[in-house]
Protein backbone atom coordinates (compact mmCIF):
# COMPACT_ATOMS: atom_id res chain seq x y z
CA UNK A 1 0.00 0.00 0.00
CA UNK A 2 3.07 2.36 0.79
CA UNK A 3 4.48 1.42 -2.01
CA UNK A 4 1.06 2.73 -4.38
CA UNK A 5 1.54 5.66 -2.24
CA UNK A 6 4.65 6.31 -3.35
CA UNK A 7 3.99 5.63 -6.78
CA UNK A 8 1.04 8.15 -6.55
CA UNK A 9 3.65 10.64 -5.14
CA UNK A 10 5.91 10.85 -8.68
CA UNK A 11 2.69 12.78 -10.23
CA UNK A 12 2.20 14.68 -7.21
CA UNK A 13 -0.27 13.07 -5.79
CA UNK A 14 -1.40 12.44 -2.17
CA UNK A 15 -3.37 8.93 -2.15
CA UNK A 16 -4.41 7.37 0.90
CA UNK A 17 -6.18 3.73 0.58
CA UNK A 18 -8.27 2.31 3.47
CA UNK A 19 -5.73 -1.17 4.54
CA UNK A 20 -9.23 -2.73 4.86
CA UNK A 21 -10.28 -2.38 1.51
CA UNK A 22 -6.94 -3.60 -0.64
CA UNK A 23 -6.64 -7.30 -1.34
CA UNK A 24 -4.09 -8.72 -3.07
CA UNK A 25 -3.86 -11.89 -5.15
CA UNK A 26 -0.36 -13.56 -7.04
CA UNK A 27 1.22 -10.10 -6.63
CA UNK A 28 -2.06 -8.12 -7.70
CA UNK A 29 -3.79 -5.26 -6.02
CA UNK A 30 -7.53 -4.61 -5.63
CA UNK A 31 -9.56 -1.98 -4.30
CA UNK A 32 -12.98 -3.38 -2.80
CA UNK A 33 -16.12 -2.06 -1.71
CA UNK A 34 -17.77 -3.32 1.49
CA UNK A 35 -20.26 -4.99 -0.51
CA UNK A 36 -18.03 -7.00 -2.58
CA UNK A 37 -15.47 -7.66 0.87
CA UNK A 38 -18.91 -9.00 2.52
CA UNK A 39 -18.96 -11.79 -0.98
CA UNK A 40 -15.57 -12.46 -1.33
CA UNK A 41 -13.86 -16.17 -0.79
CA UNK A 42 -9.65 -16.54 -0.33
CA UNK A 43 -9.71 -18.69 -3.98
CA UNK A 44 -10.79 -15.02 -6.08
CA UNK A 45 -9.33 -14.31 -9.62
CA UNK A 46 -10.44 -10.93 -9.87
CA UNK A 47 -12.04 -9.12 -7.81
CA UNK A 48 -13.58 -4.95 -7.31
CA UNK A 49 -11.19 -2.27 -9.21
CA UNK A 50 -7.56 -3.26 -10.02
CA UNK A 51 -4.72 -1.36 -8.85
CA UNK A 52 -1.86 -3.10 -10.18
CA UNK A 53 1.15 -6.04 -9.91
CA UNK A 54 4.25 -5.80 -8.63
CA UNK A 55 7.03 -7.83 -10.60
CA UNK A 56 10.46 -8.05 -9.31
CA UNK A 57 9.83 -5.19 -7.03
CA UNK A 58 8.40 -3.07 -9.80
CA UNK A 59 5.50 -1.59 -9.51
CA UNK A 60 3.29 -1.79 -12.48
CA UNK A 61 -0.10 0.16 -11.93
CA UNK A 62 -3.14 -0.48 -13.67
CA UNK A 63 -4.98 2.08 -15.57
CA UNK A 64 -8.00 2.18 -13.03
CA UNK A 65 -5.36 3.65 -10.59
CA UNK A 66 -3.61 6.05 -13.32
CA UNK A 67 -7.30 7.74 -13.45
CA UNK A 68 -7.63 7.68 -9.99
CA UNK A 69 -4.35 9.79 -9.62
CA UNK A 70 -5.51 11.57 -12.68
CA UNK A 71 -8.21 13.09 -10.79
CA UNK A 72 -5.60 14.90 -7.65
CA UNK A 73 -2.09 15.03 -9.44
CA UNK A 74 -0.60 17.87 -10.09
CA UNK A 75 2.07 16.52 -12.67
CA UNK A 76 0.20 16.37 -16.21
CA UNK A 77 0.44 16.74 -19.70
CA UNK A 78 -2.25 17.48 -22.91
CA UNK A 79 -1.66 16.72 -25.83
CA UNK A 80 -2.70 17.63 -29.09
CA UNK A 81 -4.94 14.93 -31.06
CA UNK A 82 -2.28 13.46 -33.24
CA UNK A 83 0.23 13.42 -30.57
CA UNK A 84 -2.50 11.44 -28.30
CA UNK A 85 -2.93 8.99 -31.21
CA UNK A 86 1.04 8.41 -31.41
CA UNK A 87 1.50 8.24 -27.45
CA UNK A 88 -1.85 4.92 -27.69
CA UNK A 89 0.52 3.48 -30.39
CA UNK A 90 3.58 3.44 -28.24
CA UNK A 91 5.19 6.43 -29.49
CA UNK A 92 7.35 9.07 -27.42
CA UNK A 93 6.01 12.83 -27.40
CA UNK A 94 7.63 15.16 -29.19
CA UNK A 95 7.51 18.66 -27.52
CA UNK A 96 5.04 20.13 -30.50
CA UNK A 97 2.69 18.03 -29.58
CA UNK A 98 1.91 18.97 -26.05
CA UNK A 99 -0.53 22.19 -25.58
CA UNK A 100 -0.57 22.16 -21.90
CA UNK A 101 1.77 21.35 -19.15
CA UNK A 102 1.45 21.14 -15.19
CA UNK A 103 3.35 20.53 -12.49
CA UNK A 104 6.99 19.81 -12.62
CA UNK A 105 9.07 19.94 -15.15
CA UNK A 106 12.49 18.39 -14.51
CA UNK A 107 13.83 16.03 -16.15
CA UNK A 108 13.67 12.63 -14.98
CA UNK A 109 9.84 13.10 -12.63
CA UNK A 110 6.90 11.50 -14.28
CA UNK A 111 4.32 13.08 -15.65
CA UNK A 112 0.44 11.85 -16.36
CA UNK A 113 -0.78 11.94 -20.33
CA UNK A 114 -3.96 13.44 -21.34
CA UNK A 115 -6.21 13.94 -23.87
CA UNK A 116 -7.92 17.06 -25.67
CA UNK A 117 -10.86 15.92 -23.84
CA UNK A 118 -8.79 15.42 -20.20
CA UNK A 119 -8.76 11.56 -20.15
CA UNK A 120 -5.62 9.88 -18.96
CA UNK A 121 -3.46 7.93 -21.91
CA UNK A 122 -0.90 6.61 -19.30
CA UNK A 123 2.33 8.25 -18.15
CA UNK A 124 5.65 8.99 -18.93
CA UNK A 125 8.92 10.19 -17.87
CA UNK A 126 10.17 14.37 -18.38
CA UNK A 127 13.67 13.39 -20.62
CA UNK A 128 14.21 16.45 -21.97
CA UNK A 129 13.06 20.27 -20.78
CA UNK A 130 10.02 21.70 -21.88
CA UNK A 131 11.89 24.60 -23.68
CA UNK A 132 13.42 22.66 -26.07
CA UNK A 133 12.70 23.04 -29.49
CA UNK A 134 9.24 21.44 -31.07
CA UNK A 135 11.05 18.45 -32.99
CA UNK A 136 12.51 17.18 -29.79
CA UNK A 137 11.25 14.31 -27.86
CA UNK A 138 10.74 15.20 -24.23
CA UNK A 139 8.60 13.03 -22.82
CA UNK A 140 9.10 8.79 -22.76
CA UNK A 141 6.40 6.35 -22.80
CA UNK A 142 6.34 4.45 -19.73
CA UNK A 143 2.59 3.22 -20.18
CA UNK A 144 -0.11 4.15 -22.52
CA UNK A 145 -3.97 2.44 -22.98
CA UNK A 146 -2.85 0.70 -26.29
CA UNK A 147 -1.23 -1.52 -23.54
CA UNK A 148 -4.80 -3.03 -23.87
CA UNK A 149 -4.20 -4.15 -27.60
CA UNK A 150 -0.71 -5.16 -27.09
CA UNK A 151 -1.80 -7.78 -24.65
CA UNK A 152 -4.37 -9.16 -26.38
CA UNK A 153 -1.47 -10.64 -29.21
CA UNK B 1 -25.19 -35.78 -47.11
CA UNK B 2 -23.15 -33.01 -46.31
CA UNK B 3 -23.39 -31.71 -42.60
CA UNK B 4 -24.00 -28.17 -44.09
CA UNK B 5 -27.42 -29.87 -45.72
CA UNK B 6 -28.16 -32.05 -42.90
CA UNK B 7 -28.20 -28.85 -40.86
CA UNK B 8 -29.95 -26.84 -43.53
CA UNK B 9 -32.85 -29.13 -43.65
CA UNK B 10 -33.05 -29.06 -39.75
CA UNK B 11 -33.21 -25.26 -40.27
CA UNK B 12 -36.08 -25.31 -42.95
CA UNK B 13 -37.88 -27.72 -40.82
CA UNK B 14 -38.10 -25.40 -38.39
CA UNK B 15 -39.29 -23.06 -40.60
CA UNK B 16 -36.63 -20.82 -42.08
CA UNK B 17 -35.09 -21.10 -45.32
CA UNK B 18 -31.06 -20.63 -44.93
CA UNK B 19 -29.48 -17.42 -46.13
CA UNK B 20 -25.89 -17.45 -46.01
CA UNK B 21 -25.10 -14.06 -43.64
CA UNK B 22 -22.56 -12.57 -41.38
CA UNK B 23 -23.26 -11.12 -38.50
CA UNK B 24 -22.29 -7.24 -38.55
CA UNK B 25 -19.28 -5.74 -36.27
CA UNK B 26 -21.49 -4.02 -33.68
CA UNK B 27 -20.26 -1.61 -30.48
CA UNK B 28 -22.49 -1.11 -27.07
CA UNK B 29 -21.60 2.26 -25.33
CA UNK B 30 -20.69 1.93 -21.82
CA UNK B 31 -22.98 4.52 -20.41
CA UNK B 32 -21.54 5.07 -16.96
CA UNK B 33 -18.03 5.64 -18.97
CA UNK B 34 -19.41 7.85 -21.51
CA UNK B 35 -21.92 9.76 -20.06
CA UNK B 36 -21.42 13.56 -21.12
CA UNK B 37 -19.40 12.54 -23.53
CA UNK B 38 -21.34 12.63 -26.69
CA UNK B 39 -19.95 9.28 -27.23
CA UNK B 40 -22.02 8.44 -30.83
CA UNK B 41 -20.73 11.78 -32.67
CA UNK B 42 -17.28 11.77 -31.64
CA UNK B 43 -16.77 8.20 -32.82
CA UNK B 44 -18.34 9.56 -35.86
CA UNK B 45 -16.01 12.58 -36.14
CA UNK B 46 -13.02 9.89 -36.30
CA UNK B 47 -14.71 7.87 -38.93
CA UNK B 48 -16.14 5.38 -37.40
CA UNK B 49 -19.58 4.96 -39.71
CA UNK B 50 -22.53 4.17 -36.88
CA UNK B 51 -26.05 3.26 -37.13
CA UNK B 52 -28.09 2.39 -34.33
CA UNK B 53 -29.62 -1.00 -33.39
CA UNK B 54 -33.45 -0.50 -33.18
CA UNK B 55 -33.97 -2.89 -30.84
CA UNK B 56 -31.06 -1.90 -29.01
CA UNK B 57 -31.21 1.75 -26.31
CA UNK B 58 -27.22 1.34 -26.47
CA UNK B 59 -26.12 -0.44 -29.38
CA UNK B 60 -24.96 0.37 -32.55
CA UNK B 61 -23.87 -1.56 -36.18
CA UNK B 62 -20.57 -0.17 -37.26
CA UNK B 63 -20.39 0.30 -41.06
CA UNK B 64 -17.26 0.59 -43.12
CA UNK B 65 -15.27 3.15 -40.88
CA UNK B 66 -11.95 5.33 -41.72
CA UNK B 67 -10.74 2.90 -38.44
CA UNK B 68 -11.09 0.29 -36.82
CA UNK B 69 -13.89 0.20 -33.68
CA UNK B 70 -11.56 -2.04 -31.86
CA UNK B 71 -8.65 0.18 -31.91
CA UNK B 72 -9.09 3.89 -30.92
CA UNK B 73 -8.45 5.52 -27.98
CA UNK B 74 -12.46 5.65 -27.00
CA UNK B 75 -12.64 1.85 -26.61
CA UNK B 76 -9.34 1.46 -24.84
CA UNK B 77 -10.68 3.77 -22.68
CA UNK B 78 -13.74 1.70 -22.01
CA UNK B 79 -16.09 4.20 -23.42
CA UNK B 80 -17.98 1.64 -25.64
CA UNK B 81 -17.41 -2.32 -25.84
CA UNK B 82 -17.05 -4.24 -29.05
CA UNK B 83 -20.19 -6.61 -28.64
CA UNK B 84 -22.36 -8.24 -31.40
CA UNK B 85 -25.54 -6.79 -31.53
CA UNK B 86 -27.89 -10.33 -30.52
CA UNK B 87 -25.23 -10.88 -27.85
CA UNK B 88 -26.24 -7.35 -26.23
CA UNK B 89 -29.82 -8.60 -25.51
CA UNK B 90 -29.65 -11.30 -22.82
CA UNK B 91 -28.40 -8.62 -20.22
CA UNK B 92 -31.37 -6.18 -20.95
CA UNK B 93 -34.11 -8.64 -19.79
CA UNK B 94 -33.45 -8.46 -16.49
CA UNK B 95 -35.96 -6.36 -14.78
CA UNK B 96 -34.39 -3.77 -12.04
CA UNK B 97 -30.59 -4.70 -12.24
CA UNK B 98 -29.80 -1.72 -9.65
CA UNK B 99 -28.05 -3.05 -6.42
CA UNK B 100 -28.70 -6.86 -7.31
CA UNK B 101 -26.74 -9.84 -6.24
CA UNK B 102 -26.06 -11.43 -9.73
CA UNK B 103 -24.48 -14.45 -11.17
CA UNK B 104 -22.65 -14.24 -14.52
CA UNK B 105 -21.97 -18.10 -14.49
CA UNK B 106 -19.57 -18.52 -18.12
CA UNK B 107 -18.84 -15.31 -18.10
CA UNK B 108 -15.36 -15.39 -20.20
CA UNK B 109 -14.46 -12.95 -22.04
CA UNK B 110 -16.62 -11.03 -20.24
CA UNK B 111 -18.91 -8.77 -22.56
CA UNK B 112 -22.04 -9.25 -20.71
CA UNK B 113 -20.21 -8.98 -17.19
CA UNK B 114 -19.07 -5.20 -18.14
CA UNK B 115 -22.94 -4.89 -19.63
CA UNK B 116 -24.70 -6.00 -16.67
CA UNK B 117 -21.90 -4.01 -14.07
CA UNK B 118 -23.09 -1.03 -16.58
CA UNK B 119 -26.80 -1.49 -16.49
CA UNK B 120 -26.20 -1.93 -12.43
CA UNK B 121 -24.19 1.52 -12.58
CA UNK B 122 -21.84 -0.78 -10.51
CA UNK B 123 -24.05 -1.24 -7.92
CA UNK B 124 -24.84 -4.47 -6.39
CA UNK B 125 -22.14 -7.10 -7.07
CA UNK B 126 -21.17 -9.89 -9.62
CA UNK B 127 -19.55 -13.04 -9.64
CA UNK B 128 -18.52 -14.12 -12.43
CA UNK B 129 -17.18 -17.83 -13.17
CA UNK B 130 -15.80 -19.46 -15.81
CA UNK B 131 -13.91 -23.10 -16.16
CA UNK B 132 -11.55 -22.03 -18.60
CA UNK B 133 -8.58 -20.38 -16.68
CA UNK B 134 -6.80 -19.34 -20.12
CA UNK B 135 -10.03 -17.22 -20.87
CA UNK B 136 -10.04 -15.61 -17.18
CA UNK B 137 -7.22 -13.21 -18.76
CA UNK B 138 -9.20 -11.89 -21.62
CA UNK B 139 -12.18 -11.19 -18.79
CA UNK B 140 -9.56 -9.21 -16.48
CA UNK B 141 -8.65 -6.92 -19.55
CA UNK B 142 -12.34 -6.52 -20.35
CA UNK B 143 -12.71 -5.43 -16.87
CA UNK B 144 -10.11 -3.02 -16.12
CA UNK B 145 -10.68 -1.66 -19.13
CA UNK B 146 -14.11 -0.83 -18.71
CA UNK B 147 -13.25 0.13 -15.26
CA UNK B 148 -15.60 -2.34 -13.48
CA UNK B 149 -15.07 -2.33 -9.66
CA UNK B 150 -18.61 -4.48 -9.12
CA UNK B 151 -17.61 -7.93 -9.96
CA UNK B 152 -15.66 -10.82 -8.29
CA UNK B 153 -14.05 -13.39 -10.76
CA UNK B 154 -13.53 -16.80 -9.57
CA UNK B 155 -12.22 -19.80 -12.00
CA UNK B 156 -15.01 -22.22 -11.48
CA UNK B 157 -16.98 -24.22 -12.94
CA UNK B 158 -20.57 -22.99 -13.16
CA UNK B 159 -21.90 -26.92 -12.10
CA UNK B 160 -19.96 -25.94 -8.87
CA UNK B 161 -21.76 -22.90 -7.71
CA UNK B 162 -23.53 -23.77 -5.49
CA UNK B 163 -20.28 -24.55 -3.96
CA UNK B 164 -20.26 -20.27 -3.16
CA UNK B 165 -23.08 -20.94 -0.63
CA UNK B 166 -25.19 -17.65 -2.33
CA UNK B 167 -28.26 -17.17 -3.18
CA UNK B 168 -28.49 -14.89 -6.08
CA UNK B 169 -31.00 -11.99 -7.39
CA UNK B 170 -30.18 -12.61 -10.91
CA UNK B 171 -28.36 -15.09 -13.19
CA UNK B 172 -27.18 -14.81 -16.25
CA UNK B 173 -26.46 -18.76 -18.00
CA UNK B 174 -24.89 -17.23 -21.52
CA UNK B 175 -24.08 -21.36 -21.73
CA UNK B 176 -21.27 -22.81 -23.65
CA UNK B 177 -23.09 -23.48 -27.30
CA UNK B 178 -22.55 -25.04 -30.18
CA UNK B 179 -22.64 -21.53 -32.07
CA UNK B 180 -23.58 -21.10 -35.43
CA UNK B 181 -22.30 -19.95 -39.00
CA UNK B 182 -23.12 -16.14 -39.17
CA UNK B 183 -20.40 -15.79 -36.35
CA UNK B 184 -18.40 -18.46 -37.54
CA UNK B 185 -17.40 -19.55 -41.31
CA UNK B 186 -16.14 -22.71 -40.67
CA UNK B 187 -19.36 -23.76 -38.68
CA UNK B 188 -21.02 -26.20 -41.16
CA UNK B 189 -17.08 -28.10 -40.97
CA UNK B 190 -16.64 -28.14 -37.78
CA UNK B 191 -19.66 -29.01 -36.17
CA UNK B 192 -21.62 -32.20 -35.75
CA UNK B 193 -25.26 -33.11 -33.77
CA UNK B 194 -23.16 -35.40 -31.64
CA UNK B 195 -21.76 -31.90 -30.15
CA UNK B 196 -25.10 -30.10 -30.01
CA UNK B 197 -26.33 -33.35 -27.61
CA UNK B 198 -23.18 -32.97 -25.78
CA UNK B 199 -23.58 -28.81 -25.05
CA UNK B 200 -27.07 -29.90 -24.47
CA UNK B 201 -26.32 -32.06 -21.52
CA UNK B 202 -23.58 -30.26 -20.59
CA UNK B 203 -26.47 -26.60 -20.27
CA UNK B 204 -29.10 -29.12 -18.68
CA UNK B 205 -26.30 -29.70 -16.20
CA UNK B 206 -25.34 -25.70 -15.56
CA UNK B 207 -28.98 -25.01 -15.55
CA UNK B 208 -29.76 -27.53 -12.87
CA UNK B 209 -27.01 -26.75 -10.22
CA UNK B 210 -27.34 -23.21 -10.72
CA UNK B 211 -31.20 -22.88 -10.13
CA UNK B 212 -29.88 -24.37 -6.28
CA UNK B 213 -28.56 -20.91 -6.51
CA UNK B 214 -31.44 -18.39 -7.10
CA UNK B 215 -32.99 -16.11 -4.51
CA UNK B 216 -36.70 -16.05 -3.79
CA UNK B 217 -38.56 -14.57 -6.69
CA UNK B 218 -34.97 -14.53 -9.06
CA UNK B 219 -34.74 -14.15 -12.14
CA UNK B 220 -32.58 -16.55 -14.64
CA UNK B 221 -31.86 -15.25 -18.55
CA UNK B 222 -30.86 -18.56 -20.57
CA UNK B 223 -28.98 -17.68 -23.59
CA UNK B 224 -27.44 -19.61 -26.33
CA UNK B 225 -25.67 -18.25 -29.64
CA UNK B 226 -26.83 -21.86 -31.16
CA UNK B 227 -29.54 -22.49 -33.33
CA UNK B 228 -29.85 -25.85 -32.43
CA UNK B 229 -33.25 -26.76 -30.76
CA UNK B 230 -31.47 -29.06 -28.51
CA UNK B 231 -29.85 -26.19 -26.85
CA UNK B 232 -32.70 -24.24 -26.69
CA UNK B 233 -36.28 -25.12 -26.68
CA UNK B 234 -35.72 -28.51 -25.88
CA UNK B 235 -33.76 -27.35 -22.99
CA UNK B 236 -36.39 -25.16 -21.97
CA UNK B 237 -38.83 -27.49 -22.38
CA UNK B 238 -37.22 -30.36 -20.11
CA UNK B 239 -36.40 -27.23 -17.68
CA UNK B 240 -39.83 -26.27 -16.70
CA UNK B 241 -40.73 -29.75 -16.15
CA UNK B 242 -38.20 -30.60 -13.95
CA UNK B 243 -36.51 -27.67 -12.21
CA UNK B 244 -40.02 -26.16 -11.22
CA UNK B 245 -39.39 -23.16 -13.89
CA UNK B 246 -41.39 -20.88 -15.82
CA UNK B 247 -40.72 -18.82 -18.69
CA UNK B 248 -41.38 -15.45 -18.36
CA UNK B 249 -42.78 -12.91 -21.58
CA UNK B 250 -40.13 -11.31 -22.73
CA UNK B 251 -39.97 -8.55 -25.63
CA UNK B 252 -37.51 -7.95 -28.03
CA UNK B 253 -36.50 -9.06 -31.98
CA UNK B 254 -36.56 -12.27 -33.61
CA UNK B 255 -39.29 -14.38 -33.62
CA UNK B 256 -41.58 -16.65 -30.87
CA UNK B 257 -40.05 -19.55 -29.79
CA UNK B 258 -40.60 -23.24 -31.46
CA UNK B 259 -43.61 -24.75 -29.77
CA UNK B 260 -43.41 -27.78 -32.16
CA UNK B 261 -39.84 -29.20 -32.83
CA UNK B 262 -39.17 -32.07 -35.43
CA UNK B 263 -42.82 -33.59 -34.96
CA UNK B 264 -41.95 -33.07 -31.06
CA UNK B 265 -45.00 -30.72 -29.62
CA UNK B 266 -43.38 -28.70 -26.69
CA UNK B 267 -45.02 -26.60 -23.26
CA UNK B 268 -46.84 -23.48 -25.25
CA UNK B 269 -45.43 -21.31 -22.73
CA UNK B 270 -42.12 -21.66 -25.19
CA UNK B 271 -43.44 -19.33 -27.30
CA UNK B 272 -42.52 -16.46 -24.65
CA UNK B 273 -38.39 -17.48 -25.84
CA UNK B 274 -36.61 -15.20 -28.78
CA UNK B 275 -35.06 -17.41 -31.57
CA UNK B 276 -33.27 -14.94 -33.88
CA UNK B 277 -32.48 -16.04 -37.09
CA UNK B 278 -29.39 -15.12 -38.69
CA UNK B 279 -29.45 -11.34 -40.45
CA UNK B 280 -28.12 -8.78 -39.47
CA UNK B 281 -27.31 -10.33 -36.43
CA UNK B 282 -25.71 -13.41 -35.87
CA UNK B 283 -28.10 -16.51 -34.73
CA UNK B 284 -29.28 -16.28 -31.07
CA UNK B 285 -31.82 -17.52 -28.47
CA UNK B 286 -32.97 -16.05 -24.83
CA UNK B 287 -35.51 -16.22 -22.66
CA UNK B 288 -36.15 -15.33 -19.08
CA UNK B 289 -36.81 -17.93 -16.08
CA UNK B 290 -38.49 -17.56 -12.78
CA UNK B 291 -39.69 -20.21 -10.05
CA UNK B 292 -42.87 -21.83 -10.63
CA UNK B 293 -43.89 -21.38 -7.38
CA UNK B 294 -42.43 -17.93 -5.70
CA UNK B 295 -44.35 -18.55 -2.44
CA UNK B 296 -43.32 -21.90 -1.42
CA UNK B 297 -39.60 -20.47 -1.60
CA UNK B 298 -40.60 -17.02 -0.35
CA UNK B 299 -42.03 -18.67 3.20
Amino acid sequence: MEQIALFAMQFGAKFVLNPEFVVKTNQRYYLINPRIKKLMCKDFFYSGLYLGQFKNDVFFPSFNLLNMIAKVATNKVFLDKKTAWLFICGRDIFRKGITTVLGIQENGSFTLIINEFGECLGFGQIIEKMDSSGDRIVIRNILDVGDFLRREN
Amino acid sequence: MSSKQFFIDRYQKMGWSFKDVKARQAIRLNLVNSKGKNLPERLRKLGVNLEKVPFLKTGYWVGKSKVSAGATAEYLLGLYSIQEAAAQIPATLFTNLKNKKVLDACAAPGGKTVQIADLMGNTGSIMALDVNARRLSALSNHLERCHVSSAIVYNLDARRAVGLNMKFDRILLDVPCSGNFASDPQWFNRRTIADVAYNAKVQREILTKTVECLAPNGEIVYSTCSLEPEENELNMDWAISNLNLRIEETKGPGTNGLTEVFDQTLDKSLARCRRIWPGDTQGFFACKLKRRVEDNWSK
